[in-house]
Parts: C-alpha cells; structure tokens; sequence
C-alpha cells in the first residue's frame, strides 16, 4: 500500500471518536443516568451502555474495512441492501443528528448566560445560542480545520480533566455503595432503561470511520473506536458518580428541572469555588465547539456530495470560490439546527433530543450490525482487514440489544427528578417515523427526477475524450 | 482498457483546463499537493505534482512520497481527465478509492466541479 505522507495515528484516531461524544449534553445525560438508577451506582449502568457500544464498535470496524472510505455508510448500506435504501437511512441518520446540534446550542447558551452577564438574562440567552450556532458555522465556511494535534490535545485534557475531577469527588464526598444497593431504584429494568440513556454519552464514536482515507493501516479506525469506547466507558463512569455525590438532592432537583440546566457548573463551584465553575465552562465550550464542529463539517461534505450524485438539489454542491467550502450546505445545515434551538428553547423539552439522539444511535447500530449480516452472506471471500469474531453472535447480539433498548426506550416516558412524567417517548418514536417517512417519500418521488434530469444533462453534453463524442 | 498514452493524453488536457480556470486557481491558490492515480487494472501509475494550485508536472510512474493517492480502473481515470464522469458519483459507488484527508478530497472533486460544472 502507497504511504501517504501525512497520516493520523492511532492517538488522533481515538481522540477524534472520543472527542466526537465528549458534548455538554453528556453532564445532563449523566445526571439523568444517575437519577433513574442510584448516583452512587450509575457506573453499572454506563459499563453496561458501554459494552453494548463496544458491540456496535465491532461491527462498524468491520464494515469500515470492507469500505474504508468517507462513503462508508452510504456504500456498505448500499451493498447490503439497496442505493435507495442508503439514501433514505443515511439522510435520516445525518439530518436528525444535526438535530443533535439543538440540544448542544441550547445547553451552552444555559450555561454562558449563567456565568457571562451581557444584557439580562432572556437576551444573552438568544444571543449565545444564535452566537453559539453561526460561530461554528463561520469556522467551517472559512474552511478552518481542527488539526490532529490539537484535537489531541483536546480531548485528552478534557478526559483527564473529567476524571481528575471525578475521583477527587469521590475521594471528598466518599460513596456509600452499600447502602446504595439497597435502594429501590436498584432494579434490573432501571439499570436497563438508565443503559438505554447511557447509549447517548457515546453519540457520535463512530463518526471517526469516515478519516479510514487518512491511516495508513484500516485496522487503526476499528482499535481506535474500540480504545475511545473504553476510555469513554471508565471517563463516564468514574463522572456520573463524581457528579452525583458532588451535587446536594436539592440541587439535583433543581437542575433536572430547570429550563437552565447547568448541573457541571453548580458541580465545579461546589469542588472548587468560583474557579471551578470557570473551569468546567471553558471545557463545555470547548467539548461544545469541537463536537459540534465536527458534526456540522461531516454533514455538511454528506450534504454536498448528495447534491453531487445528484439525490439533493445541485444548490448544496456550491462552494465558495476562496474557501472552497460548501456554503449553502453549511447555512442550511446551521439555519436547520438554529431552528431546532429555538424550539428547544421555546419548548424547554431538552430531554426530547437527547432521547431522539439515543434513539438514533440505537437505530444506526442496528442497521451496522445487520449490514455486517447481510454483507457477510453477499460477499462471503471479500477481503476484510479486520472481522468481527465468533461469527455472526456478535452482529446478532447488537441487533436484539439495541432493539430491546429502542423498544424500551419508546414504551417508556421522560421524567422529572420527582417522576413526574415530562413527555410519553412514544412522541419521539412518532416524531422519527414522522421524518423517516418523510426521506422515504422524498428519496422515491423526488430523488428520480433529480437523477432522470442529470442523465438528460449528461446525454446532452458532447463527450470530450477523443473518440468518444 | 486505457492505454497508458490516453491517460497521458488526457492529463495534459486537464492541466491545461486546470491552469487555465481564474476560478480554480484562486480557490485553490494555497493547495500544494503531490498526487498519485493508479490504474488498478493495469497497475499503471502516474504522478502529478500541484503547487498553489497550478498543476506544474505531471508523468507516467509513481514518484515521491504522495499526498493523495487516487485509485480506479484506467477507463475511469481517462473519462475524468476529460471530464466525461462526475467523480462523486464513482466515489460514492465505491469505484474510485481516494487516500487523502477528507478535505483534499473535496478539493480534487471541486476541480472537476469547477471546469466541468455539468459533469
């Protein structure tokens, strides 16, 4: 194989899937983790989320050796079953995620208008969420790139920022897991259901398949997802704990039913006074603006190279003539998740996105682990760098693990720290077939004319090539 | 089956579109690249050096240590040269297979874009 003579590590393979879950949103996640099992033994709960991601882990490794490209979902989607079908999944997949991108906005306008006074609170509210939004979307207009190194440097002070923090918590607060086991709220069917929300703290991991161009050896993408998954696993663990012994019951309650929630800032100024509650603002910006970054520059080059093959309107495939980003994508795409903001801050429904995204997540490991299935049975002798042992258990296992999770996730409801019931999961569940139907329809009535109209174009166009006119 | 000479063809043909698009060479003014294309079907290689966005040499063989590898059969190649095929399109089909960051990756398919916007 030809060595290219830049090439990612295996530290920036893990720190960029690491980096990609790493959000804002996860503090709240954790809390609420942590609120439907017991605080002091959430840790079950996020081992578990984490074994079952490092199942889906498994077979994203092996799809992304069979298909190590930037297309990878669209092409193994497309080779397992159909191009329709990868087209409707894969929009849904991406367009929902930057729904993603809602909830982040709006948890880190809560906690800079909780610590930077501008104008009063309503105000600085609007202004950090829309700030927040075009600030990042100006990043990936100008075409700026976060470097492997800095996104090393990143995620890892952020990891060890987490647990630093976590294991002096504990150390302070102490945990009393005894007491803890004989809590009602210690059931299977909690640690279940808390796992299920678990499966959001690691939104995002497998985001790194697409840099598979980037390695010199496809097995790296696979370890490092695996490795970051760990890692994730032991950071979460050790911080659920840490946040729920460091918060009193009362500011627990508040938080979870605050429209500001800012659990990790309240966390920080307890620990460490005035200085910890800064400290924990510069990491969620930081764990905000690279996430979101991160999403909105994968989106956006899915966006455009849709508009490319002719499944989007050619208008997302415009770049701009110095940057040489894709401009329309990147505003529509950045308009689309200001919107979700707004909504989450008229509504105050944060939970919802955070649901929809586990839901999400549930959904794609299935559509993986059945793609390595079908894959497997396809192209049984197709050279795979990397397989998923044990035959098809592991893949089987994912697909009735993260159904009984998304079934369960559905059937449920979202509630308060009291167990007031917020909403009925079922509206997220209808609120995703809503939109599933929605890229079907598009993809079969809409996507046809756009591929009938540039065949025409194509036929029309005198071939250049000597010979072939 | 491309031939080795029609790749050869067809690359002097797409630097001289290259060099000679304003547009394209103001996008693409800080991209310094060294590229190489392999015809998987054939095993021919070809090198084709960028600087500030001016294709400024290109040649039969694989020389130096590259910054994007693009990799296809021969028909496919030639056909982009000339820019008779949307290379998105054969990307993500999985029928060309680039090695690149996904920014240059981009970048090479925005060239065709730009000189062949109905490509």
């Amino acid at each position: 194989m030809t060595e290219l003579r830049k090439v990612l590590k295996l530290r920036t393979v893990i720190s960029t899937s690491a980096g990609m879950a790493i959000a804002t949103s996860c503090y709240l996640a954790g809390l609420q983790i942590a609120t439907v099992l017991v605080g002091e033994l959430a840790w079950i709960s996020v081992l578990v989320a984490g074994f079952f991601c490092l199942l889906s882990a498994m077979c994203f490794s092996e799809l992304t050796a069979l298909y190590p490209s930037a297309a990878g979902i669209k092409l193994f989607i497309q080779h397992a079953f159909s191009e329709r079908v990868a087209i409707i999944i894969g929009m849904f997949y991406v367009v929902l995620g930057i729904a993603m991108v809602g909830a982040e906005s709006y948890l880190l306008s809560s906690v800079l208008t909780s610590t930077i006074r501008l104008v009063g609170p309503v105000f600085d509210r609007y202004f950090w969420l829309f700030f927040f939004v075009f600030f990042v979307a100006y990043i990936n207009y100008r075409g700026v790139l976060i470097t492997g190194i800095a996104q090393d440097i990143m995620t890892y002070v952020m990891i060890a920022f987490l647990v630093g923090v976590s294991i002096y918590s504990i150390s302070k607060n102490g945990v009393d897991v005894v007491a803890a086991t004989h809590s009602d709220r210690f059931t299977l069917s909690n640690i279940i259901q808390a796992a299920a929300v678990g499966v959001f703290l690691f939104v995002g991991f497998e985001w790194v398949a697409p840099l598979a161009e980037e390695t010199t050896d496809y097995k790296l993408i696979g370890r490092g997802m695996l490795w970051a998954i760990g890692i994730l696993t032991c950071t979460y663990s050790l911080f659920t704990v840490g946040l729920y012994v460091g918060l009193t019951q009362e500011q627990i309650r508040e938080q979870l039913s605050s429209p500001t929630p800012i659990p990790h800032i309240v966390f920080g100024r307890n620990l460490f006074g005035p200085v910890g509650g800064l400290f924990f603002v510069l990491m969620s910006i930081l764990a905000s603006v690279t996430s979101f970054n991160s999403g909105l520059l994968n989106t956006s080059r899915f966006s455009y190279a849709m508009a490319r093959d002719n499944v989007l309107p050619r208008v997302f495939s415009k770049l701009h003539p110095v940057h040489a980003s894709p401009w329309v994508s990147i505003l529509f795409l950045s308009l689309l998740s200001a919107v979700v903001s707004l909504l989450t801050l008229l509504t105050g429904q944060y939970f919802f996105l955070i649901v929809m995204a586990a839901a999400l997540e549930c959904f794609i490991y299935i559509v993986a682990a059945v793609c390595v299935i079908r894959l497997r049975m396809k192209f049984p002798d197709k050279e795979r760098s990397f397989k998923v042992p044990l035959g098809y258990t592991i893949p089987i296992v994912t697909i009735v693990v993260f159904a009984g999770l998304l079934i369960g996730l559905f059937s449920d409801a979202t509630r308060d720290y009291e167990g007031k019931v917020l909403f009925q999961n079922y509206w997220v569940a209808l609120a995703m077939a809503g939109f599933f139907l929605f890229t079907t329809a598009y993809t079969l009535t809409i996507v046809p004319i756009f591929k009938r109209k540039a065949e025409e174009r194509t036929q029309a166009r005198v071939k250049r090539r000597p010979g072939r006119a | 089956m491309a031939t080795s000479q029609e790749i050869l063809e067809a690359l002097a043909d797409y630097q001289v579109q290259c060099n000679d698009n304003k547009r394209l060479r103001k996008m693409q003014r800080d991209w310094t690249k060294l590229l190489h294309f392999i015809a998987d079907d054939n095993d021919d290689r070809f090198t084709m050096n960028v600087v500030k966005g001016e294709i400024v040499s290109f040649e039969s063989g694989a020389s130096g240590t590259p910054d994007i590898v693009v990799t296809s059969r021969s028909e496919y190649l030639c056909d982009m040269f000339w820019g008779d095929l949307n290379p998105s399109q054969k990307y993500l089909q999985g029928e060309i297979r680039v090695k690149a960051s996904q920014e240059d990756v981009m970048r090479l398919d925005a060239i065709t874009m730009i000189i062949w916007p109905d490509a």
